[in-house]
């Protein structure tokens, strides 16, 4: 055979694999990671350190545990929206890098335009003592069965001269549910190394849409109208870093 | 091709699987242990890969637990500190070994150890249950058992060979902590009235329902809702500390600043942990008095005391502890107490009354095999 056919027909063959490769690969499901990084306005969060002043009034304070529920997270498709199974993550960030990094497995291939997930649980997870996903009925993000989770968990405390003031926000009921909307940008796809990058302001906890003075509200637990103004509040705390998106 | 090639390859083959067969009989292959379970309410659970929960080993573990041999003069065994009647507790404020001399610590219940936070010691010091099994054997004070001679006075007993042999194939103290771990695993209390209430078949008294209440509530005066708070930290069905992270480990006001254990702080080095101990299982907890790390109560109604109002403030107090009140909170005053009153105290105790399951301590699996005789 002639020299230069052979080359012709090894490079084609070559191609054919290249191409094959590549569909092949954007045909598989990838992994979408998402992580959170908690921030104090501009700074990241450090925890047990007295050093953030009291939004409204007087005092600085400390944050000594500070953890979230994301659940029923979807990913909105060209061709179909993603729904991830048993969708209940606890978010915490008293780990050694200080954030929460979740990686979702076996997300079909598409052109993925927007994000939406849930700070807090819907309703039927919220009634239930079923341990699905991250849920635990015998975690310290349960209230009594009666009750339900905490959506949103917050314990420190605010220092004034002398006095030490312990902060306990616990924030839950099922109408606290806050379901945030981010477009992703273009280049996103499953499979990709690279996270979405969200920023979590801890302090938009107490300045968000209602400013509050821990001083006066030090804590919130059972009362409707207190735990909604916090959670009217962290329904703003979620933004992702990588593109401007909007919480809704 | 050549016969005698063939021939050649034939007996490679024949011999190939004359090995494969007797590696497989000397690889024990123990039975997955048949019939364990545990109440839904209680949620997953992780028995590790490589320990399963075997028949043999579980076997293999009850009858090292028991046996006197573990220690260095053969007087005492796990059993003398965890006594099957006291919900495996011994009754006493300091635990007391080989050396006479009283442990730094109480000795803990082993109920559902597969629950809660999973690291063991009041400091939350092992990892695994595998881990912790070595430290009392090789401990001076507990049963001063250099592993070597203890693992020599198995291999020269008439039963431990055969039954290592089958549970795991050799005697190691590996093998030794992994029974004993898997032995521990299955001591499950489920029985108690608080079980049998959460699953419908009785009623709870008027007091106890009131106590149970209580203890399932963090209080809230703007609601008018009265608690005690102990689910803060004790979980509602397992009433354990929680198993995720070190969500487990508190400081609920022992002791003052001064006074403060490091804790779990010898574990992570935060300062922040200092004085953060393993909230225990608050099952069988009305026989596994005297109460706390160093056995400091000998009631209950002390423990409901020290709740109530005698915490004592620390940097690392839990801010649940601080902030849980049943009367409108005097924030310039450090002294905290959740003003319970008299009948509210009793009620709760009798909640913790309902803990307590005779099943649990009276099972037949769970208790001395030299004494049952099998
Ligand atoms: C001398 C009394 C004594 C002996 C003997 C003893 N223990 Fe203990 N055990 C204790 C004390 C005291 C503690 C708590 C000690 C601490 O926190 O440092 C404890 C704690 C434990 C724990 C931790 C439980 C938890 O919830 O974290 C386990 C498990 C345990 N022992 C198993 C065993 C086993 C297995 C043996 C036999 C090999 C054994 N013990 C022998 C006194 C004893
Ligand atoms: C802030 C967390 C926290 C709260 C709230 C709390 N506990 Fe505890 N509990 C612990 C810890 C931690 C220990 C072990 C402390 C130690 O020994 O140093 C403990 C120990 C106990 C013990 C002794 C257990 C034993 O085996 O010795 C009893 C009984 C108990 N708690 C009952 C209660 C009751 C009843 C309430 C509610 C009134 C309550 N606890 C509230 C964390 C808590």
């Amino acid at each position: 055979m002639d020299r230069k056919l052979l080359k012709v027909l090894v490079a084609i063959a070559l191609l054919l694999i290249g191409a094959w490769i590549y569909v092949y690969q954007t045909s598989q499901p990838g992994v979408v990671s998402l992580r959170f990084d908690t921030v104090v306005g501009e700074e990241p969060l450090a925890l047990n350190e007295t050093r953030y002043p009291n939004p409204g009034g007087a005092g600085l304070f400390r944050v000594r545990d500070f953890q979230f529920y994301l659940s029923n997270i979807v990913l909105h498709g060209k061709k179909k929206d993603y729904r991830v199974p048993d969708s209940y993550h606890l978010a915490r960030f008293d780990n050694a890098s200080g954030r929460y990094q979740l990686d979702l497995p076996g997300v079909p291939p598409d052109a993925y335009s927007a994000i939406t997930f849930s700070i807090g649980i819907d309703d039927a997870a919220n009634s239930s003592i079923a341990s699905v996903g991250d849920l635990d009925p015998n975690s310290r993000m349960a209230w009594n069965w009666e009750v339900g989770y905490k959506f949103v968990l917050f314990e420190g405390a605010l220092l004034d001269g002398d006095t030490v003031q312990p902060l306990v926000y616990h924030v839950g009921f099922s109408e606290n549910r806050k379901i945030l909307r981010f477009d992703l940008p273009e280049s996103f796809a499953p499979g990709s190394p690279e996270p979405l990058s969200f920023t979590v302001d801890v302090m938009a906890l107490f300045t968000g849409k209602v400013t509050i003075d821990m001083a006066a509200l030090p804590n919130v637990k059972f009362d409707r109208a207190d735990a909604r103004s916090i959670a009217e509040n962290y329904g703003e705390m979620v933004s992702l870093a990588t593109t401007t998106g909007d919480a809704q | 091709m050549n016969r005698s090639v063939a021939l050649l390859m034939l007996c490679g083959l024949l011999l190939a699987a004359a090995a494969v067969g007797f590696l497989r009989y000397i690889e024990p292959r123990p039975t997955p242990l048949q019939g364990f379970t545990a109440p839904f309410v209680f949620g997953k659970f992780n028995v590790p890969a490589d320990n399963p929960l075997t028949q043999e080993g579980v076997q293999l573990g009850r009858r090292l637990f028991y046996d006197k041999r573990l220690s260095g003069d053969n007087s005492v065994s796990c059993s003398t500190c965890h006594i099957q009647q006291l919900a495996f507790t011994d009754g006493k404020a300091r635990a007391v070994g080989i050396s006479g001399n009283p442990l730094a610590f109480n000795s803990m219940s082993l109920a559902n150890l597969l629950w809660g936070a999973q690291r063991f010691f009041w400091d939350g010091r092992a990892a695994t249950l595998e881990e912790q099994a070595l430290i009392p054997i090789q401990g001076a004070d507990e049963m001063a058992q250099d592993l070597n001679e203890l693992i020599g006075e198995l291999k020269a007993d008439e039963a431990y060979p055969d039954l290592f042999r089958r549970a795991y194939g050799k005697i190691s103290a590996e093998n030794i902590a992994r029974a004993l771990a898997s032995f521990e695993r299955t001591l499950v209390s489920a029985d108690s009235r608080y079980d049998q209430y959460l699953r419908g078949e009785v009623k709870l008294t008027a007091e106890e329902e009131l106590g149970r209440k209580l203890f399932m509530a963090h209080p809230d005066v703007k609601v008018s809702l009265r608690g005690a708070n102990c689910i803060d930290c004790h979980s509602q069905f397992l009433t354990s500390g929680f198993s995720t992270g070190f969500d487990g480990f508190s400081n609920n006001g022992l002791d003052t600043e001064e006074m403060l254990r490091p804790g779990l702080q010898l574990v992570t080095g935060q300062l922040a942990d200092r004085g953060r101990l393993k909230a225990p299982t608050l099952r069988n907890i009305a026989l596994t008095a005297p109460y706390m790390h160093d056995g400091r109560f000998t009631t209950l109604e002390q423990v409901l005391d020290h709740y109530n109002e005698g915490i004592r403030y620390s940097e690392t107090l839990s801010p649940l502890i601080m902030e849980a009140d049943n009367q409108p909170r005097d924030t310039i005053s450090m002294r905290f107490s959740l003003n319970l009153n008299e009948e509210e105290k009793h009620a709760i105790i009798a909640f913790l009354h309902t803990l307590t399951d005779r099943r649990f301590i009276t099972e037949e699996k769970f208790s001395n095999p030299f004494e049952a005789g099998d």
